[in-house]
């Protein structure tokens, strides 16, 4: 088998996943738990979606330590970024 | 941070279809399938014919993405729910807004692609572009994966 037919095969099995993982979500944002429980085990569902398209569909996986590094710093600095903006909601001075 | 500070958020009531919200969720997801099948073909070296082929049927996903949210549009706007209505839409509309300009980005990036395919000579120089395309595309799609749950799910 050629690595060509190989990739083919791997990028119909993330989209299978794709798909798959986003009518996950649709069904559980519809069960009768708490929303807080929904909203957190949804964006969970949207985390795995967004890393499966970084790591396959956009080579990330493939590409050199270098380029995730590049890829995950912003995302760190993100998170720090939003933990300030909202503890603002949570700590009153 | 809008959200937490309202106490009594809005939400649609009702006025955002979880079906056409799925659909156009399940149409980009699938053209950033296309596209990276694109990208797969002409690294293989297949005949140009196919990369094209991919390219179109991203091209089409996308611009059945847009149509698709400019029917959302239409109703929207039909029924009197415009941005100031309430928080929510002035969300709805910016976050979607902003979206359907980069898909439409993406579009005519893709566009410019597949009209470079169709001279061998000049192909050959910039197929790498083809990278870059789609690249770009799945970054579109990446923020569709966090919009589609946030305005039409929670």
């Amino acid at each position: 088998m050629s690595s060509a037919h190989s990739s083919t095969r791997t990028y119909l099995a993330i989209w299978g996943w794709l798909a798959g993982l986003m009518l996950l979500g649709v069904v559980l944002a519809e069960l009768p738990i708490p929303k807080l429980w929904i909203v957190l085990m949804v964006l969970a569902l949207s985390s795995i979606k967004a890393l499966l398209v970084a790591l396959y569909y956009m080579h990330l996986k493939m590409d050199r330590r270098l380029l995730l590094f590049v890829a995950v710093a912003p995302l760190v600095l993100i998170l720090l970024a939003l933990s300030v903006v909202f503890s603002s909601h949570f700590i009153q001075l | 941070m809008l959200r937490l500070s309202h106490v009594q958020w809005p939400g649609s009531e009702g006025h955002l279809s979880v079906p056409v919200g799925t659909l156009n969720t399940f149409l980009l997801i699938g053209s950033s399938m296309t596209i990276v099948m694109a990208l797969a073909a002409a690294q293989a070296q297949q005949p140009i014919a196919s990369v094209r082929r991919w390219l179109v049927a991203t091209v089409v996903l996308g611009s059945l993405f847009l149509g698709i949210k400019g029917f959302e549009y239409s109703t929207k706007l039909a029924h009197g729910i415009v941005p100031s209505t309430n928080v929510f839409w002035s969300c709805y509309y910016t976050l979607t807004g902003f979206h359907a300009v980069h898909v439409l980005g993406g579009i005519v990036f893709n566009l410019v692609v597949l009209g470079w395919t169709r001279q061998a000579m000049l192909w050959q120089g910039l197929r790498h572009r083809l990278e870059l395309a789609g690249l770009y595309w799945h970054f579109v799609d990446i923020v569709w994966i966090f919009l589609f749950p946030l305005l039409y799910l929670f």
